[in-house]
Formats: structure tokens, C-alpha cells, sequence
């Protein structure tokens, strides 16, 4: 029994000493999410390693449970990333107030747009490089609209009246996402073009009756025209559907284009799917465009002058344009005015991201520490008017009732009225 | 009466049959799906016959790395396993033969915890020990798995070998640890093979103390999983391949110590 | 008088002890941090350090409607999942107590979605229930039955899963009883039916009341793990639509790893601990007062 005992005593500690060596080597550890980006920065990973000798231990997550564990590991003071893909509205403020992010003073964000900085900037400081960018859009099948005699809709008026010709026991007239906390940055939209929001100088305004209009008009027409059991739908669920023919037109961001037109994921010609802006609502034309992932440094970091030659590198303008040239759509402007980007982008694309970066709202969602819980919340109401149709005579009630939560989440992190 | 007779044996076989086809019929599904392109799986109405394309297999093994998978989860597996059995054989036979209830209700409180509570704590232990980037940390944590089912199997099992075996050894002149080596050990193969079975598919079924607690160089099969599941794109053709490259081995551990597995499970509820 | 060593003499401390310190080191760390965190309102969106606030975040969570309902709802799956899957169960195996050809065959199938794994088997089910191109609707379709909502709507949601868990189990209940069935005298059966009881009558006084104390630890084994049951539900509705699936081990997961307030989602895993404990307890007395 004690031989035994000591044998393992002697494996754990040569453990112990191995992964104590390997922090003094040349080596840093990355932490990407499962996105086109973060894909295109693994398969790069050996240039990089090759030109600076630095050796690269990169891990790929899907997106929460990237969170989840830089959550996990920073919140137990117990890290070893050094870099790491993030999201700046979802958990930027969080991440920043817990001191996670190391500051990047001396990066040169000339290149970014002012708006988008700011959600990656913290007291003023910047803390996130933006990696890509996203704005919502309108999906549509061109060929049913044709076949219905509909031109493409430029008006939440027109949207309805189309969605409403197209919708059939087969095919659904239009989607959208309706499940809860991910249907939030949907929503967000169709809120700003009724001229209301989630957060006004730190208050919850998300029962103002432009906000409530809004929702009723997102219920009434994802409640008669959209899928069946829409309110558990995400993307992944509707894009399936939409590639399937099941739907006609389907408002979500900008990011899902490349999927979208991929002749292999569809038996449906690639050139009946197309793409458009957002339709204006009642007051104005403000779609979201945001930064949906940037790049960090960890503050915990024991590395920071290798952490940033590998910022630099997977945010430089290379990197970018190798990105734009995939499809993917990255938040550096420059890139954007490339002209041998332009020619092989979809001009759909651009179009769409022109007139968003005009016009758009740089945020989707209530931009807060405790933005999943507010998502939560928001999302319950979400729900309660698709079921309805927009009809429900509590939805004021429910979503004065979530103001007030949320104010109270604000309140608890310090951010109410700021 | 010949007639009642044909008649009950062929209900019979229907409801068997019945009842296969229900168990079989999500692992047909599966199967037949990780062989059809993304198009053929979302198609409606869905595809009976379609063309085989071994286009997922080639991304589940080639792009996914799927052997490195299949490595982790079976070194994790093997030593939580191995460990567990060091650990828990001593602790099942002092149960069986000194009647230690007490113990046997602590070692089964392992199970009873939920298990998301463990994870911060052991992230705190593990990071600061060092032990992050190595198998150390899942092979502990696997092995609260691994041990309650040994534990608990084993001190049955060693109830229904008659003490008279070790007693007689020791009147002339054997410890009782060495009569636990040498005569109740060796008695214990079909116990032990059901124990390691058992426990092994738990481990290597195992999600969430992978998810948290590995690293890059060490992760697990179920986790192969969602890297079919990106940010933009859900890879249904993946997916499927994947779910059935992650139950393959499992369930050839299945059909190999089939009578084992059974006995297993079947153990402590039978003797109580 | 043999000389019995000192490890001979204490055996009984010396076997286990490695066990017993393998698992007090990694069981009751956490347990004792848990409930630590547990007395705090540690909020990691609020970017301060845990504050000890006594009771405060059990307050919180007990007095918030949610928890409540991730009660019931956890209580209203484990019942149903576990009530079929031992009906089920004990039904399977009462028709498969038999000799015949193929029984090996029956038991290996049984086995199978026991070894399945649970999140492979949660994604899959979610495409086989989806409403529109799922595989279930379309058979359903075909036999002229109503389609439904599965897994998309509050109101049929916790039964989808139910279903999905039954699919999962219920053989496990099988094979216990098919061994507990075996294992039972032919004299009680045989004297019965000399007497002239009927089938059915042996099956309800005779069998079923012999085979009870098995039939009863199956449920016990089967009653911890479906009380936190996890995987399938995280993989299929993650708690939704809204919170219709949401049970305390789900809600402890969203407390967690969503919101990030790590104090109220310890007092729910203790939450949960308890129920578990309880439940476990019960049965297990239940259990001993059926074998008296």
C-alpha cells in the first residue's frame, strides 16, 4: 500500500515541475472562440510562430463556454491565458470592472471606428482590440418575393404586408429569432426604428411605449408568420430552416451571409438568397452595428511583451484584409475602402454595412456587467408578446416589472445612471 | 390450445421487436445521418436514400483531431479508472468484511453532489498546484466518479465470496491482507472487470468536469462535440459523426463485457 | 495466540483510509467553499471581492418566485421520468422473464442507451423534435396524428424531455428487475398456481410483491441521478422557452456561469444538495420498512 502511495506521489510531483518549466519558455496561451475569425487565426498560428519564435498553445471554445471559463480561471485568480478573443458587449463591462483586461495604451486604434470604441473602451481607456464587426440585416429569397409580385421590403409596413403574402402552411413568411435572451439583439432593431431603447443614461427604458410599440410589432409578426415554436428559436435553428425553404425572409446579423450563399448547405439555388438593409420602422432607420468579438490581454498575464506581439499580429491590417478576403466581415475601416477587397466581396455586403455604419446604432443589447440576467428578463417579454401576436394585455404590466429588475441589477453594479 | 399457443409466442416477438426498434431507433438515425451531407439532414420531407458521403468522418478524424480526443479520454479513463480501483478495492473489502455502513454512506455522498458545486472549488486547488495543464486534474476529478462505483460494486460483490476463504488462510498463519491479495483478489476478476467496465463509460461519457477543467492538450471526447457548433455555423453532418465516434468505443466496450455490465448494474440491487 | 502486526489490527482503518482521504480532500473542500459562498453575495459583475452577508443571499434566492418553480419543476421531472421508467421498466421486464430466442441479443440492445452519451444524445433529439423538419413531426404527419411542439413550447416541454430521459433509463430499470426476477424461488408461483390463481392474480400477489425490495433500490439508483439531471437538458432547452424546463440544477448552472452571482448560486446547489439527501433518505427507509 505505501509503495503504491509513494509511486504516485513521485508522478505528481514530476507533474508539478513539468508545468512549472513550461512557463519560463517562449510560449504564451491563447483562447479563441469557435467563429470564421478565430478559425482563420488557428490556421495562421504557424507563421506567426515562425516568424517570432514565440510558441502559441491556442484553444478553441464555443462562445459561452469561453466565458464560462476565463470566468472560471480569472474569478479564482488562477489563469494562465495570456490572450483571449471577447466579447465587448457581453462581457466587456463585467471583465473590465473585475480589472481582467490589461489596458492597451500605446495600440493605435486610429483605425477603428469611433462608436465601436467606445464599447471597448473602459473610464476612457481602451481595453479590447475590435476583431469583427456586425450589423443586422434582412434575408430574403428573392424568388418568392418575385413569385408574390413583392418588391424587396424598405418599411416595417411593407415587412408585415409581405410577410403576411408569403406566409403559407409550408413555408414560414418571415423569422427572426424568438428565443428569449438571444432574441434581444433582434429585437434590438426593430426597438431602435420605433425610436426606443434598452438603456438611456444608465436607466432601463425598455417600457417606454416606442419600446413596447416595438415589441408588439416584433410579437404580432413573429407570432402569425414566423415558424413554429419560434419562441426556442435561435440562429441555428432558423438557419437550417431558411436553407430548408422553410422560410422567406429572416432578419439577423450580417455574420451568417457566407453560411447563407454556401451552395453545399442548400439544395435551393445560392442566387435566389439575398440580402438587404434592415427596413426603416415609424421613426427612423438605426440597425445595430456593432463589435461582436475583439482581442485582450489578460491582466493576470505573466507574458504581456509576448501577449502583445500576438494582439499586434492577430488584429494587424494583414490580418484583417486575409479576413475580408474569407468573407469575414472585420471592424478595421481601412480594410473596408480596399479595392481589391471590394471587388471580391459580396456587394451585398458592403452595401449593407455602409449603410449601417451611416445610420446604425453601435449597440444590440443592454450594455451592462449583468447583461445576461437583463437579457433573461428582457427576453421573458420578448416571449409573452410572440405568444400573443403582439396582443397581450400585460405586456406593459411584465415590462414595467422588468424595468424595475433591471434597474436593480444596475443599481447593484453601480452603473444606475451613468 | 395450439393455436392460443402460436398465436401468444408471435405477440410476443412483435413486442419484443417493438421494443428493440424503440431502443435501436435514435442510433439508426444517427448513424445513417453521419453519412448524408448537411443538405440531406435538413431536407424535408426527410431523405430515406440519399449518397453516402464520408465528408464528416473525414472532418470528425482529419480537421477535428479526433484521435487526440480519442487518446485524452482514454488515458483519463484508464487512470481514473486504475486509480479507482486502487483506492477503492481496499475500502469495498473492509466494508464487506467489517460491516462499515457509515463508510458506505460517505463514499456514496460523492455521488449526491451536484456537480457544477465542484467546479470553482477545483479550479482554486488545480491552478494552484500547477496541475491545470496536465491529465492530473481531470483524472482526479473523474475519479470521484470512478471510486462510489467501484466502492459500491466491489463491496457487494466481495460479500457473496464466503469469509470462510480468508478465515482458513489465516488460522494458518496468513495476514489478512495477504489473504486479501493472494485468495479474494484473484476471486474477484468477473467483479472487478464489471467495476472497471462501468465506471469507465461514466468517465468517458463525462461532459462538464471536461469542459472546465481541461486544456487544450487534454481534452475529451464528448467535448468534440460543440467544436461542431460555432459562432456562425452549426454542422449538423459533424455533429452526428462525431456523436457516433464518441459512442462507438463505448458501446464496443458494451458488447465485448456484455454480461459484465449487466451483472454490474445488477449488483447490490439483487443482494440489497 | 498468533502476532497480529499493527497493520493487521487496523485494517479496518488502513484499507479505506486512502479512499476516505481521496475523497475528504476533493469532496469536502468544495462542500465547505460551497457553503461558504453560500453566507457571501459574491457578484462577480459587481467587480468586488466576496462580502460576508449571513444569511442574505438565502433570503434572496428563497424569496424569488424562479426558485421556487425550479423546485417544482425539478420535483414534476424526476417524477414523471422516474414513475414511467420503473412502470416501464418493471412492464419490460416482466414480458422479457421468459427463455426465448434472441434474449441475449434483447439484453445487449437494452444496454445501449445506457452508455449513450448524454449530450451527443441531447443534440440529436433536438433536430428529431424540431417542429418544422424534425424527423418526429413527419412520421407523426405521415400516420395522419397531430403534430407538436416538443421541446418549443412551455406547455409540452418538460414531457419531451421526460420522453427523451425514459428512452435513456428505463432499460437500466429492466435489467435490474429481469436479475431480480431470475433470482426469485419458483415454490410461491408453483403453490399458486396449484391453487387455481389466475395469471394476473400470481403476477400482483405473488411476483411483484417478491421482487418490491428490488423494484425499490432501482428506484432509489435511479432517483439520485434523475433529480440532477443536467446533461440533456443543458444540450436540448438549456431551461427554456423562457424557464419551463429550468430545474435547480440548470438554475444553479445559469446563477453561475450567466449571471455570474457566484453567492445565490451556492445556496441553490445547497438547495439541490438537500433535496437530494432527503429524497435519498426517504426512499431508502421506505425501502427498509418494505423488506420488514
Amino acid at each position: 500500500m505505501e509503495y503504491k502511495l509513494s509511486k504516485i506521489g513521485v508522478a505528481l510531483a514530476s507533474l508539478c515541475v513539468c508545468a512549472g518549466a513550461m512557463a519560463q519558455t517562449g510560449e504564451i496561451r491563447v483562447l479563441v472562440a469557435n467563429h470564421p475569425y478565430g478559425e482563420l487565426l488557428k490556421l495562421s498560428i504557424p507563421q506567426f510562430e515562425k516568424s517570432t519564435g514565440i510558441r502559441v498553445n491556442v484553444e478553441s471554445l464555443q462562445e459561452s463556454q469561453l466565458t464560462q471559463k476565463l470566468t472560471t480561471e480569472f474569478a479564482t485568480k488562477s489563469s494562465t491565458v495570456d490572450v483571449f478573443m471577447t466579447r465587448p458587449l457581453q462581457e466587456g463591462k463585467m471583465f473590465s470592472k473585475n480589472g481582467w483586461y490589461a489596458p492597451l495604451t500605446g495600440y493605435d486604434f486610429n483605425d477603428y471606428p469611433k462608436n465601436i470604441m467606445n464599447a471597448a473602451s473602459f473610464g476612457g481607456k481602451p481595453y479590447i482590440v475590435p476583431l469583427v464587426t456586425e450589423w443586422q440585416v434582412l434575408y430574403y429569397r428573392k424568388d418568392l418575393l418575385q413569385q408574390a409580385g413583392l418588391k424587396v421590403p424598405t418599411t416595417f409596413e411593407e415587412l408585415e404586408a409581405a410577410a403576411q403574402k408569403l406566409n403559407s402552411e409550408s413555408v414560414a413568411g418571415i423569422a427572426s429569432r424568438g428565443k428569449g435572451a438571444a432574441a434581444v439583439t433582434q429585437a434590438s432593431s426593430y426597438i431602435f426604428n420605433y425610436g426606443g431603447q434598452y438603456l438611456e443614461n444608465g436607466k432601463a427604458v425598455f417600457d417606454s411605449k416606442p419600446a413596447i410599440d416595438a415589441l408588439r410589432y416584433y410579437g404580432r409578426l413573429l407570432g402569425s408568420y414566423g415558424p413554429k415554436g419560434v419562441t426556442s428559436m435561435s440562429w441555428e435553428n432558423i438557419m437550417p430552416l431558411f436553407q430548408a425553404g422553410k422560410v422567406a425572409m429572416w432578419t439577423d446579423a450580417s455574420v451568417f451571409y457566407g453560411q447563407v450563399v454556401d451552395q453545399s448547405k442548400t439544395q435551393i439555388p445560392v442566387a435566389n438568397f439575398d440580402i438587404a438593409n434592415f427596413p426603416a420602422g415609424p421613426k427612423t432607420n438605426a440597425p445595430f452595428i456593432v463589435s461582436s468579438w475583439g482581442i485582450s490581454v489578460a491582466s493576470q498575464s505573466k507574458k504581456k511583451d509576448m501577449a502583445m506581439k500576438f494582439l499586434n499580429w492577430a488584429s494587424s491590417k494583414e490580418m484583417a484584409i486575409k479576413g475580408m478576403m474569407g468573407n469575414i466581415t472585420m471592424a478595421r475601416s481601412s480594410v473596408w475602402e480596399d479595392q481589391i477587397v471590394r471587388s471580391k466581396m459580396n456587394p451585398g455586403l458592403i452595401a449593407t454595412r455602409a449603410f449601417a455604419a451611416k445610420h446604425g446604432t453601435p449597440v444590440d443589447r443592454p450594455y451592462m456587467s449583468a447583461v445576461g440576467e437583463a437579457r433573461d428578463l428582457i427576453g421573458e417579454v420578448i416571449i409573452e408578446s410572440i405568444n400573443t401576436k403582439g396582443t397581450s394585455a400585460k405586456l406593459d404590466q411584465m415590462a414595467k416589472e422588468k424595468v424595475t429588475k433591471v434597474n436593480e441589477l444596475l443599481q447593484d453594479s453601480g452603473e444606475f445612471g451613468k | 390450445m395450439k393455436k392460443d399457443k402460436i398465436v401468444s409466442t408471435v405477440l410476443f416477438y412483435v413486442l419484443v421487436l417493438i421494443i428493440a426498434l424503440v431502443v435501436l431507433f435514435p442510433f439508426l438515425w444517427m448513424l445513417t445521418s453521419s453519412f448524408k451531407t448537411q443538405v440531406d439532414i435538413i431536407s424535408w420531407p426527410p431523405k430515406l436514400l440519399f449518397e453516402p458521403t464520408l465528408r464528416n468522418y473525414r472532418k470528425v478524424f482529419e480537421e477535428q483531431d479526433f484521435l487526440k480526443y480519442f487518446f485524452n479520454s482514454t488515458i483519463v479513463g484508464a487512470m481514473a479508472v486504475g486509480l479507482s480501483l486502487l483506492l477503492g478495492l481496499p475500502a469495498a473489502y473492509s466494508i464487506s468484511r467489517f460491516a462499515q455502513k457509515k463508510l458506505a454512506v460517505f463514499i456514496l455522498l460523492a455521488r449526491l453532489m451536484p456537480g457544477i458545486s465542484f467546479l470553482m472549488p477545483w479550479y482554486i486547488i488545480f491552478s494552484r498546484l500547477g496541475l491545470m495543464d496536465s491529465y492530473v486534474a481531470l483524472v482526479l476529478s473523474h475519479m470521484l466518479i470512478a471510486l462510489p462505483i467501484v466502492v459500491w460494486i466491489m463491496s457487494t460483490y466481495f460479500s457473496t465470496i464466503p469469509r470462510e476463504l480468508e478465515e482458513s488462510a489465516m488460522v494458518d498463519g496468513a495476514t489478512r491482507q495477504l489473504a486479501f491479495m493472494k485468495i479474494i483478489l484473484p476471486l474477484s476478476g468477473p467483479g472487478i472487470i464489471t467495476a472497471t467496465t462501468l465506471s469507465f463509460i461514466f468517465s468517458w461519457n463525462n461532459f462538464m468536469f471536461s469542459q472546465v477543467l481541461s486544456m487544450e492538450r487534454t481534452k475529451t471526447l464528448p467535448i468534440a462535440v460543440y467544436n461542431f457548433l460555432s459562432y456562425a455555423e452549426v454542422d449538423w453532418g459533424g455533429v452526428m459523426a462525431a456523436a457516433v465516434a464518441i459512442m462507438a468505443p463505448a458501446i464496443v466496450l458494451t458488447m465485448i463485457f456484455q454480461q459484465y455490465v449487466v451483472k454490474g448494474l445488477t449488483m447490490g440491487a439483487v443482494k440489497g | 495466540m498468533i502476532q497480529s502486526s499493527f497493520t493487521e489490527r487496523n485494517l479496518r482503518i488502513l484499507f479505506p483510509l486512502p479512499a476516505v482521504v481521496f475523497i475528504g480532500l476533493l469532496m469536502v473542500f468544495p462542500i465547505l467553499y460551497t457553503l461558504y459562498l453560500s453566507f457571501t453575495s459574491w457578484n462577480l459583475t459587481s467587480g468586488m471581492d466576496p462580502a460576508f452577508v449571513g444569511l442574505n443571499s438565502y433570503l434572496r434566492v428563497f424569496s424569488e418566485p424562479r426558485f421556487l418553480h425550479a423546485i417544482g419543476r425539478t420535483f414534476s421531472f424526476t417524477a414523471s421520468a422516474v414513475a414511467i421508467e420503473v412502470v416501464l421498466g418493471v412492464a419490460i421486464a416482466l414480458i422479457l422473464n421468459r427463455a426465448f430466442v434472441g434474449k441475449s441479443l434483447a439484453k445487449l440492445l437494452l444496454l445501449l442507451p445506457l452508455v449513450a452519451t448524454p449530450v451527443a444524445v441531447g443534440i440529436v433529439f433536438n433536430l428529431f423534435y424540431d417542429p418544422t423538419i424534425g424527423l418526429l413531426n413527419f412520421a407523426l404527419n405521415a400516420l395522419g396524428l397531430p403534430q407538436g411542439r416538443w421541446v418549443s413550447s412551455e406547455n409540452t416541454v418538460i414531457s419531451s424531455l421526460v420522453l427523451v430521459d425514459v428512452w435513456q433509463w428505463t432499460p437500466m430499470i429492466t435489467l435490474i428487475v429481469l436479475a431480480g426476477l431470475a433470482g426469485l424461488s419458483e415454490e410461491p408461483v408453483e403453490a399458486a398456481r396449484v391453487d387455481g390463481a389466475s395469471e394476473w392474480q400470481i403476477l400482483r400477489y405473488v411476483t411483484i410483491p417478491m421482487v418490491m425490495p428490488v423494484i425499490l433500490t432501482a428506484m432509489i439508483l435511479r432517483l439520485i441521478d434523475a433529480l440532477k439531471t443536467f446533461d440533456i437538458i443543458f444540450a436540448m432547452t438549456g431551461g427554456g422557452p423562457g424557464y419551463a424546463s429550468e430545474t435547480l440544477n440548470i438554475m444553479g448552472f445559469k446563477y453561475s456561469f450567466e449571471y455570474f452571482r457566484i453567492g445565490q448560486s451556492s445556496v441553490i446547489l445547497i438547495a439541490l444538495f438537500l433535496v437530494v439527501l432527503l429524497c435519498s433518505l426517504g426512499i431508502m427507509k421506505l425501502r427498509a420498512s418494505s423488506e420488514n
